[in-house]
């Protein structure tokens, strides 16, 4: 896993991901500062050495795009976000100490913030 | 016969009864993983099938059937955990059941309500396959 600490979002190429232009598109305010941590968190866990992270946040970016495309509905994004959530604690609590507090950042804290987002998103 | 010779033909047939032993014990234990990884695969194809039957979009939803299919999946779970013959398994098989409880509740609101959505079915096979996969460690 990378080393902790704060790291500007590296965009891959010049095009924006189908999330990326959906969350461009929420303006609402109180969700500005949960919008650019979810984005600058899931940026960080696409490109974390560890692959279930990199799945993690995968799945839930293919997932926040069906919820916006209504292919499935908020129950159904909650309902995901908890196995995920169920899946992960058995792998943060295996990390070592000084790796945990990064894994869970970039893994239950994600799909915690994405929760919030999600409404703004439907 | 040479006392040094017995000796060394004692030695020699507590060296091979051991040997028979440990190989024939790991050959007992790769034959009853098989059967325990046999035993999680059906329950997979289980819930995938139940998955299958009820998260269709639009189909009316049959409350009786729906039960009689969790029933049975109750029981197949329950006669798995005091089936298995490694302990260490057991805790993997009731993580299991409880995704298989937690699947029914999801589906029996969602279908109840006629409100299955498009992609919840192979959303939930994903998340299925995906636990089935750790639980039998690939």
């Amino acid at each position: 896993m990378p080393s902790a600490g704060k790291r500007k979002r590296k965009k891959s190429s010049g095009k924006k991901s189908a999330l990326d232009s959906a969350l461009d598109q929420v303006t609402d305010e109180s969700l500005a500062a949960s919008k650019e941590e979810f984005q600058d968190l899931l940026a960080q866990a696409k490109v974390d050495t560890s692959e279930l992270i990199r799945q993690n946040a995968q799945e839930l970016e293919e997932r926040l795009v069906l919820l916006k495309k209504r292919k499935i509905d908020k129950e159904d994004f909650d309902f995901f976000v908890e196995n995920q959530k169920r899946d992960l604690r058995v792998f943060v609590d295996s990390q070592p100490a000084q790796s945990q507090e990064r894994a869970e950042k970039l893994t239950l804290h994600v799909l915690e913030i994405a929760a919030r987002v999600a409404i703004a998103l439907i | 016969m040479n006392p040094n010779t017995a000796k060394n033909l004692i030695a020699r047939n507590v060296f091979l009864c051991a040997a028979a032993i440990a190989i024939t014990s790991c050959g007992t234990a790769t034959f009853s993983k098989t059967g325990s990884d046999a035993q999680i695969e059906s329950l997979r194809n289980f819930e995938l099938a139940f998955i299958d039957e009820f998260a269709v979009p639009g189909k009316r939803f049959n409350a009786a059937a729906f039960d009689a299919k969790v029933n049975q999946g109750n029981a197949k779970f329950q006669q798995a955990i005091a089936d298995e013959k490694f302990t260490a398994r057991r805790p993997v098989l009731v993580d299991l059941k409880g995704q298989f409880d937690a699947d029914a509740t999801h589906l029996r609101s969602k279908a109840s309500r006629g409100k299955v959505t498009p992609g919840l079915a192979t959303e939930m096979k994903k998340d299925v396959n995906k636990i089935y996969d750790h639980a039998l460690g690939r």
